[in-house]
This record gives C-alpha cells, structure tokens and sequence, in this order.
C-alpha cells in the first residue's frame, strides 16, 4: 500500500471518530487537524470557516500558530491566502507563500515560524464552507497525492461541519423554545402593568444577552391621563443614556412601519441617518401588536463592546413581542376595569349624599335650620363632602350686598380631632345625624362668628366672594397672598392659604356662595372636590330658595299660601328633573362602559373565582340601571296620550296582577267598582301607574295583613270620577303627612319616596285631584278625583 | 366587510362598541362629535351609523338632520343615555333608539336586524 494511502486511512478513520464525539464544532475542528497535522508528519494546521455573513472567513481552530488569533483573525473573501482559496474553491500548495502576491502577512498569527502550506476548500457541493491549512516549518513541496489527501479531509470536515452545526441549531432552536415558554409563563402571572412591562424587559434582555430594553406603550390615554401615574413606559437603567432623546423617535418610526427593526451598527446605519446624535452599537426593535393595532414597541440595545444583534436575535425577540402584546393588553384592559370601577364607587357615594342631604333639605322649610344641614353636609368626613370649615352667605338683592349667615367646622385642630373622632365613632349616616338633630345645637363657634362679620358689596372689587356670585362660577384659590381677588380683609379673618367658593343658584339667579377650606387637614381642593360641591350647592341653592319663598309666604292669606306651596313644588320638581337628568347621563355612560369591558372580560376568564367576581359587578350594574331607570319615571315628563277609557275594566286588570302577593301577605281584597260610570279622558299607562302606586302603599302599609278597599263611585254633582283605595294599616304618621308628596321622601328601608310624587304628577296632568285622610277605624284612605269630559 | 360609524363623546364607550361590533365582523370607524361624523361621511361610505344624543358641540339631533340631508338611506340608531325621548325617535327619521346598556345585546340585534 502507497504510503500515502495508509496515512490516509488512519487520517480518516480517525476523522471519522472525532465526527461521533458529542464535543462543540470549534473542540472537534480542533481535535481534527491535530490528527491532520501528526498523520501528515507536519508541524502545524489551522482551520477558516464561513461565518453567517456569508461574507468573511474566521479561524476556528489552529495548531501551532497563536491561540489568539482564534475567532478574531478575519479575511474577506478573495484576501489572503484563506480569502482566496474559499472564493476560488481550489486547493492552493505554497513552497514559498511569503513571494505570493496573494498572500497578507499578519504578525500576531506567528505565522512565520512556517516555510511553507497546502490549502484546501471545505465544500459542501458547491459551497464552500471554510478552508483548512497544513503548514510546514521545514520548506516543503506538497506531492499531488498529498494535496488531494488534504481535498479528500477537506470534505470529511465538510461533512462533520455540516452535521454539528445543525446539531447545534436544533440544540440552540430547543434552548429558546424553552426560553419563550418560560418567559410566557412570566407574562402570564400578574396583571400589574408596570409590574409586567418590567418582567418583559429583564426576560428578554437576559435571554438575548443585551445590555438593556426599552418598552413603550401607545395611546393608553386612559390610563395615563386617569390614574395620574404613567405606565406607559420602561427604560432599563443599563440603557437610560443610550435611549435618551434617541429612543423616542426610533419607537415612533417601528410603530408607523409596524415591522421588526435589526440595527448592527446604530451610529453608522444610513437607515437611521434622519436621527441626530446616535448612539454607538447595535439594537433590535419590535412592534408589540395586537389584534392588528400596534400597541407598542420594544428595543433591546447592545453597547458598541458587545457583539452585536443577528437576524436570529430579531426572529426570537418578534416571537416573545406577540405573546407579550397580548399579556400587556390583557393587563391595560383590567386596569382600564379597576379604574372603571373605582370611579363608580365614588360616584355611587356622591350620589347617595345627594339623596341624603336632598331628603335631609326637603324635610325642612325652617331657614335656620337648613343652613345648618347644608353646612353640616359640607362640612361632614365620611358621609358627607368632607371639607374642614364652610360658611354660608346670602344675597340680598334690595340692598346689593352679600351677607354672611352661618359659619359650621371647628376652631382649633383640638376640636376638629374631638369632633370627627365623634363622628367616626357612632358610625352614623349623615342622614341620621340630621335627623336626630344633635348637630343643630346653636353653638358659638368661632368661625360662625367670623361668618356673621361678612357683608360685602355685590360688585368686582369686593374681591372673589362677589365674583363667585356675579360671574355665577366657582373660584379655587391656592395662595391667597398672592391672589389679587383675596381682599386683604378677607385673609385676615379666614387666616388659610387655600379655600374655594362656589355659587348658589336658584333658577339662574345667584342667590349665595359657599366658601370651604380645609384649614386642619390643609387637604388641596381639587376639581373634582369643586365638580361635586357645585353638583351639592345646586341642590342645596333650590332648597334655600323654597325656605325663602316659604317664609315670605307666610305672611299671606292661607289659599295664597297653599297656591304657594304647590308652585313651589312643582318648580322644584323641574328642577330636579334637570338634575336627575344631568346625573343619569354621568352615571349610565361609566356604568355602560364597566358593565360592557367586564362582559368582555368574564369572555377571557376561566378562574372560577374571577367569574364569581364578575358575576358581582354584573349583577351591581344591573342594580343600578334599574334604579336609574325608577327614577327616571318620575322625572322624566311624558306628556299623556289621552284617550277616551273606562277606569274600572284598568283597575280590574291592575288589582289582578296582585292576587298571588296579596294571598301571601294574608291581604284580602274588597273590591266595589260603580257600575255605569262613565269614561274618562286619560292616558292609561299612565293612570296604571298612579294606581298601581297606591295599591303598592297600601299593601306594604298592612305588614300583618288586613284589608284593601278599591272603590270606584260618581260624584255627588255627577261631574267627577272619584276613586277610592283605602287600608287597615296604621295610617300616615302626623311627621309623614306633610311630606308624603315630596319626591325622594320615604319611611322604608328600600323605599324610594318616588312612588307617591309620581302618581300626584299623574292625577294633577289629568287635572284631577288626590287627598288623603286617616280613617276613625284606623288606616289611610287614598282618594283620586278625575273629572269627566265637558261635553258628558 | 360592512362599514359602521360609531359617534359617541365618550371614548370607552367608542372603545366598547368598537371592540364588540369588529367582534361581530364589522368595520368599525369610530369619532367623538357630530362636526368629525359628518366629516367622515364625506371620506366614506358608511352601511350604518349609531349616533349618541348628546354630545358637545352640535347634538345627536342635528347631526342626524344633517346626516340624512347627506344620504337620506343611511340606517341611523340612536344610542342614548336617556329614557324618556324613546317615543320620538321616530320623529326624527332614525331608524331605531336604544337605552344604553351595559348589555349590548339590544343594540347588536337592531343592527344585525338592520344590515341583514
Ligand atoms: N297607605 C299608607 N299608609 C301609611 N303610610 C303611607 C301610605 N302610603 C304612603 N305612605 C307614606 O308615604 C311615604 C312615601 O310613599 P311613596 O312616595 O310611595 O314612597 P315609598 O313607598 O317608596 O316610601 C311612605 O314611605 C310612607 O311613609
Ligand atoms: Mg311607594
């Protein structure tokens, strides 16, 4: 056998070993041409392979030359011995390299210690993937035979290359898969925005090896301008500097693009020409995209020392953005949720102090004692609106001059403590500490007494409290020292920095001002505080103006009076419908948006206790739009479509509805329905209504049972229908009586006091007339006159 | 794709009804007033339009003119928060009137009903 051909046996099955090693490719490469080298008698060989590019080759491996020059000595292709070679595709024997042309002298290699090299390319078909070296201190001319040796090896390393480094991306290929899953189960365990966008940047900076991430979120106005605090971004400390006045426009061009983004070189990228004062090093930038919206964008950077990004890199970051764009919308949504509902809760208890303190005001004609409710309210923690002190001025419009009436808070921190601790100790509504009355003890208080000195002119220069009045809008005033609208004197007694004025207003007169502070708890006033106050001064300015009117009234003859009364009722009731109105519209439209996202969201869940909770808020809401609907029916003022109809086939079908109810509660029914009458003009749903009103009143009157009579008849002067439903309860208490017809008005727990209001709009559109009495037998007796067409 | 115009100024509401109409395969454009409605009728043609009533600026009622002097066949519901103006859509040539409503599910049938 040639010698030739033996070494070449040993050389490969040699080879051939190494190839089934489990060692990485550059361990192997290495292993290789050790074997090379000894089989050959020579006393050195290296190896060049491809590197991504395409474009460069690299030593891998090398014996006998510098260690360092492994995986940093670089030729592109057609430089170089190496360069020339794989370009070529040829094997190249060089006696002498140092005379080639061809040949690029690099000192660090060591290279000279060698005389002379055979060369040959790596191919893999017609590829070529790198070239290997066997080099000879000696001077040596290689044989044909051992330079088609070194060819014959060449190609066994093609096939060890090929097979490890596919090997190897698998492996990589499962490492990452197994990143992505891991970061995916990250994403998934919390809602928390800020929380998740930090838990997105540390997976994915550790798991790509950057140096830093940036996450910008776009267009949540919602939560940005609701929650004051921000979350729609993260910047990684590593990367601050790098991101500064860079990261920005770089996010907004990837949003417009919504394409991934692989930036190798940052400063020298033409691509990114149109941004001034670039850093240095690589990035990788990628839309965050849900539902085919980009909702954001995420940048990794890597510093000009580190290697920079590959296309890889880019495919793996692209895979982890979409699982994180629908974790971060997730989260955004339930925070948009808890917003949502937060501001519902508070809008529910700004409702129910309305109530409170309108059912509070509407019980009292007494002017004294209803500046002190109002001022109470204001004034009250918990319950009510919560500011320290509040005084209360009127207008008089004879002489022009705004006068002060009642101051309410305490006068020193002492008092407040004392005050409020009393208050919180016994846990009682503000509607319960007005109607017991023990906060309407007179008291000298000091700031009462302040509020009695102000009496100012109703003109501009007086100073904020005329402007609160002439220009009809409320003033918050942060530094009054500073504030040309504070007149001196007014500081002086007030002796606070910050306090708000709003406007009482009766029928677009302005007939007071309300001035608060917060002069203990020195709490800033915000909008919102005003928004509310102006909501309550509206309610409280209606109820003033009928305990004016009222008094005035008194002085005249008792008809006029009545007369009075009823004008006074009714233009309360208008303005309460104005009311009603303007809340129904602030509280369907949040009470819309949290019933519907949560809908969407309980479509998402599967957390059975999540569920249950939705079920909650579901359930809630409903509640709500069913009260809003309630109240609705009183204010809102159908006119009636009148018709010609007999009462007694109404009343019939109504009474029949309540048969099953009545037999429970041990109700009975005695029904006496004239024959012959004639019919009336009416609207009957409406008249339905009226009806079905009192029956309701007066089975829930009889809570041990009794009886309920519905009696129809024509009256004496045969021009009126009258009807008649009357109980066995026990009657309209003496307190009730002169309330009965006010709106919101109501002695049961869950009663709305809007049944009777209802049904007194109703007869009186029909131009008929209700009364009430109680009976010597005991129980009330309701009585509803309608009067018959002209013509009959 | 059948092409809706939602016209509400209150932008979770545009937000809700966007999602919940595109879930049932429309397209949805949704604006904050009724000058930004009328507007986008001229760079579009809308199948349908849902239209709040009160709104800032010009209301629900006279855009709804002005939207039916644009194209007198363009089916209008109006989406309110009020109750009480139920009996007059009508009136109005609208072609429904829905109470707003946590449950979407009247206003998604008036509109399948509407679009076939
Ligand atoms: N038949 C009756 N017997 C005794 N009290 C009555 C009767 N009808 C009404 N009232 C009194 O009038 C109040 C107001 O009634 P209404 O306006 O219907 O509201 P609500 O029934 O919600 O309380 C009741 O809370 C009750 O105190
Ligand atoms: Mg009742």
């Amino acid at each position: 056998m040639d010698p030739v051909d033996k070494r070449e046996l040993t050389i490969l099955s040699e080879i051939g070993r190494i190839a089934t090693s489990s060692a990485r490719l550059e361990e192997k490469l290495q292993r290789i041409i050790d074997v090379v080298m000894r089989g050959m008698e020579k006393d050195g060989a290296s190896v060049f392979l491809l590197d991504a590019s395409g474009k460069n080759v690299t030593l891998v491996a090398a014996q006998g030359l510098n260690q360092e020059s492994i995986g940093t000595l670089t030729f592109p292709l057609g430089a170089g011995i190496a360069g020339w070679v794989a370009q070529q595709k040829v094997p190249l024997a060089l006696a002498d390299p140092y005379s080639d042309p061809r040949f690029q002298y690099v000192p660090e290699t060591g290279i000279e210690r060698f005389r002379s090299l055979v060369a040959a390319p790596i191919m893999d078909e017609d590829r070529c993937l790198g070239v290997i070296f066997v080099l000879s201190q000696p001077a040596w001319t290689a044989t044909g035979s051992e330079v088609t040796l070194l060819t014959t090896i060449a190609n066994q390393i093609s096939g060890v290359t090929k097979s490890t480094q596919l090997f190897q991306s698998i492996q990589d290929r499962l490492a990452e898969l197994a990143t992505i899953h891991e970061i995916g189960m990250a994403l998934t365990s919390t809602l928390d925005l800020a929380q998740l966008l930090s838990l997105i940047a540390a997976n994915t900076t550790q798991a790509l090896h950057a140096r830093g991430c940036t996450i910008r979120l776009v267009n949540l106005p919602e939560i940005q301008s609701l929650t004051g605090q921000s979350v729609d971004r993260f910047v990684s400390d590593a990367v601050r500097d790098l991101d500064a006045n860079f990261g920005e426009i770089l996010a907004a061009r990837t949003v417009q693009e919504r394409r991934p983004l692989l930036i190798e070189d940052i400063r020298n990228d033409a691509s990114l020409a149109f941004i001034p004062d670039r850093p240095a090093g690589s990035l990788l930038s990628v839309p965050l995209i849900f539902h085919e919206r980009v909702i954001g964008v995420i940048t990794l950077y890597n510093p000009e020392d580190g290697s920079p990004f590959s296309e890889d890199d880019l495919q793996f970051l692209a895979t982890i953005a979409s699982g994180a764009a629908v974790a971060v919308e997730n989260a955004a949504m339930y925070e948009r949720m808890e917003y949502l509902a937060n501001e519902a809760k508070a809008r529910a208890q700004e409702l129910s102090i309305l109530y409170d303190v309108g059912t509070a005001m509407s019980a009292t004609l007494n002017l004294d004692r209803l500046l002190r409710i109002i001022l109470t309210a204001a004034t009250m923690g918990g319950t009510g609106l919560g500011f320290n002190r509040a005084i209360l001025l009127l207008t008089n419009e004879r002489t022009n001059v705004l006068q002060g009436m009642m101051g309410v808070g305490p006068s020193s921190w002492e008092d407040a403590s004392r005050a409020w601790t009393e208050v919180a100790r016994k846990h009682k509504s503000l509607l319960e500490w007005i109607q017991t009355g023990e906060l309407f003890e007179p008291r000298d208080t000091e700031i009462n007494a302040i509020a009695r000195t102000i009496r100012i002119p109703l003109e501009p220069a007086s100073g904020v409290l005329a402007m609160t009045a002439l220009e009809k809008r409320p003033f918050n005033i942060v530094d009054a020292a500073s504030d040309p609208l504070v007149r001196p004197g007014l500081r002086d007694i007030l002796k606070v920095d910050s306090f708000a004025t709003v406007p009482l207003m009766a029928k677009s007169r302005a007939i007071g001002v309300i001035l608060v502070d917060n002069m203990f708890t020195k709490r800033p006033i915000t909008e919102h505080d005003i928004r509310f106050l102006t909501m309550f001064a509206q309610q409280a300015a209606l109820a003033i103006d009928n305990a004016i009117n009222h008094s005035n009234a008194e002085t005249m003859n008792r008809d006029i009076r009545v007369m009075h009364e009823q004008l006074a009722q009714s233009e309360k009731m208008a303005a309460l419908g104005v009311m009603m109105a303007e809340i129904t519209h602030e509280i369907r439209n949040p009470l819309v948006s949290i019933g519907g996202f949560t809908r969407r969201l309980a479509r998402k869940l599967t957390d059975p206790e999540a569920i249950r909770y939705i079920d909650i808020i579901l359930g809630e809401v409903a509640r709500l739009e069913g009260i809003i609907h309630d109240n609705l029916a009183y204010v809102k003022n159908v006119s009636p479509l009148f018709t010609r109809q007999r009462l007694n086939p109404l009343l019939d079908e109504m009474l029949a509805v309540f048969e099953e109810e009545m037999r429970q509660r041990g109700i009975r029914l005695e029904k006496s329905l004239a024959d012959n009458l004639p019919d009336v003009e009416m609207d009957a749903q409406q008249m339905k209504q009226a009806a079905v009103n009192l029956v309701t009143n007066a089975m829930e009157a009889m809570e041990r049972g009794g009886l309920l009579t519905v009696r129809t008849s024509l009256s004496a002067e045969k021009n009126e229908v009258v009807l008649e439903i009357g109980d066995t309860g026990p009657g309209v208490s003496s307190e009730a009586m002169h309330n009965l017809f006010n709106p919101y008005y109501t002695t049961k727990v869950k009663g709305t006091g809007l049944g009777l209001p209802i049904t007194h709009r109703v007869i009186k559109s029909h131009k008929g007339t209700i009364v009430f009495r109680n009976k010597e037998t005991g129980g009330a007796l309701f009585i509803v006159r309608l009067p018959l067409p002209k013509e009959a | 794709m059948k092409k809706i115009l939602v016209v509400d100024d209150e932008e979770n509401i545009c937000r809700l009804y966007r999602e919940e109409l595109e879930d049932m395969g429309y397209e949805v454009t949704t604006v904050c007033d009724g000058t930004s409605a009328l507007d986008a009728m001229d760079k579009a043609v809308y199948d349908l339009v849902t239209l709040d009533m009160r709104m800032k600026g010009i209301d629900g009622i006279e855009t709804l003119r002005r939207m039916k002097e644009k194209n007198a066949n363009l089916p209008v519901i109006i989406s309110s928060a009020y109750e009480e103006f139920k009996n007059d859509f009508g009136s109005w040539c609208s072609d429904a009137y829905i109470v707003k409503s946590a449950d979407t599910t009247a206003l998604r049938e008036t509109i399948k009903k509407i679009l076939g």
